[in-house]
């Protein structure tokens, strides 16, 4: 009996023991390693990120929220970098770190293409999947200018804050509910989005059409077509030639509007976007001078 | 020379793991939606798997076997992957937090993943030798892999296309995932064509 009792013990001892040895080694290698490879976690990560709005974006430049609180805790001292948080997230970070709050320029989100349905043409009928980077795949979108806006609205789906919107075949972006948060910038797929300060009455060239004056003025009534004009008119160096387009630099712009009055085409216009009104139809806080000035003679 | 290549193709090709064998479903279809994680995730796989292979074949065959303690093989087997994985996850954190990040709850996952512990039993049930239980881990991570890869270029086009709203999202995905594995049967015999 004892026997017997003997041999079952030992057949059920030495597993019992192999088992628990393998385990135990590898449990004392765990702690090993998990001391040699500890990482510090900083108290003040956590309260950072409360503070920080959330929508990890990535406008601030950073990997999501995290990532720019986790800058902020090891000592970077910019807190004015979150375009989503604004003033009041930028003057909170100062006060929880301690250092003094960065002066914060508001920046939207600006389509930078006017070509309507009554500006441009269709050159075949697309039926693929309504999706802008879907139809620029094919031959770069079936509108007759290939450097504008498609329409499809790949911008306003991938808005989180519903602020772009489409009318006349275009996007707008609403500058009331725009954070510059820079999600639209990434979709879109001819690049036309650009986050630009939020001045009510900012002046911007809407085209980014790169082609001679005669070739975009075929394609599109209300494209700039690199007649300089604007770039002799303007006093303070604002507005540079990229080739056949013209591009106004926003920190020199002193919006006096005499390069809006010269351009021949329309191109460029004053004012930001806002929503849309009763009729659908976009509407902005601009006021055309010409038009303005028109009126007045 | 041979035989260690036939076994890392098939493993690769003919009975890669997810899609001939359905292993390792869950993170296939869990990290397979962005191509950059989908990579991190299966080269914490093939580590995983070959780290896996070279600490349990000593186990089994020196220390399980000669004492007919074979049966153990789940339990311990278990134990050496779950302490591995821990141990690579605590590096990882450590010495790359990004992919750390981006792997999130996947990297645990590995562990109860049946693909790694699918192919320590292989290794001892096709009674292979050291070498070649490294060389089917490695073909089996690199399949594994391959698979991601490809699944992940499909779900990009599935994303984009018109589907019926019964079969958004987890139905149209495990179709297409049936699919694809349909194309893979495509290689058997490959590998008996080739080398002979």
């Amino acid at each position: 009996m004892i026997g017997i009792a003997m041999i079952q013990a030992s057949s059920i001892l030495t597993p019992v023991l192999i088992a628990s040895a393998i385990a135990l080694l590898l449990g004392i290698v765990i702690v090993i390693v998990s001391r040699v490879f500890a990482v510090p976690v900083d108290t003040r990560l956590e309260d950072i990120k409360a503070i920080l709005p959330g929508a990890n974006c990535g406008a601030c430049g950073f990997t999501g929220c995290e990532g720019y609180a986790q800058s902020m805790a090891d000592g970077d001292t910019n807190t004015g970098k979150c375009p989503v948080g604004g003033a009041e997230v930028a003057s909170e970070l100062s006060r929880y770190l301690g250092v003094a709050t960065p002066s914060f320029i508001p920046k939207v989100a600006h389509v930078h293409c006017q070509g309507t349905v009554d500006h441009t043409k269709k050159r075949y009928e697309y039926r693929g999947t309504m999706s802008c980077n879907a139809a620029q795949n094919l031959f770069s979108g079936p509108n007759s200018c290939t450097y504008g806006c498609m329409g499809y609205g790949d911008c306003a789906v991938a808005c989180p804050y519903d602020a772009i919107y489409m009318a006349n075949g275009i996007a707008h972006v609403d500058s009331s509910k725009c954070t510059a948060c820079g999600i639209c910038v990434k979709t879109c797929p001819k690049y036309l989005i650009e986050i630009v300060p939020k001045h009510s009455n900012a002046y911007s060239v809407k085209c980014k059409n790169k082609w001679p004056g005669a070739q975009t003025r075929k394609n599109c009534t209300i494209g700039c077509i690199g007649c300089q004009k604007c770039f002799k008119t303007c006093q303070y160096g604002a507005i540079t030639m990229d080739g056949p387009l013209a591009i106004i630099d926003h920190d020199k712009c002193t919006h006096c509007g005499e390069c809006e009055l010269v351009c021949p085409t329309g191109a460029i216009v004053n004012g930001l976007m806002l929503g849309q009104d009763d009729k659908g139809q976009p509407r902005t806080t601009g006021t055309p001078r010409k038009a303005a000035l028109k009126q007045e003679a | 020379m041979k035989e260690l290549l036939i076994i890392l193709f098939s493993a690769i090709l003919v009975d890669n793991f997810v899609l001939s064998r359905f292993l390792g479903i869950c993170p296939f279809l869990g990290v397979s939606k962005n191509v950059k994680t989908a990579m991190g995730m299966s080269a914490a796989v093939i580590v995983v798997m070959v780290i896996a292979s070279a600490l349990t074949w000593p186990v089994q065959n020196f220390i399980l076997y000669p004492r007919n303690l074979g049966y153990l093989q789940t339990g311990v087997f278990i134990v050496i992957i779950a302490s591995l994985v821990q141990i690579i996850e605590t590096f990882l954190r450590k010495s790359i937090p990004a992919l750390y990040r981006a792997l999130g709850i996947y990297l645990p996952l590995i562990t109860t993943n049946c693909a790694v512990l699918g192919v320590t039993i292989l290794n001892v049930d096709s009674q292979y030798s050291f070498v070649e239980s490294i060389m089917h881990a490695a073909g089996a991570g690199l399949g594994f892999m391959l698979a991601l890869f490809l699944f992940s270029g499909v779900r990009t086009k599935v994303d984009r296309a018109d589907v019926p709203k019964f079969m958004k999202g987890l139905p149209i995905t495990l179709v297409s995932a049936g699919l694809v594995s349909i194309s893979f049967f495509g290689f058997k015999g490959l590998i008996e064509k080739l080398f002979g």
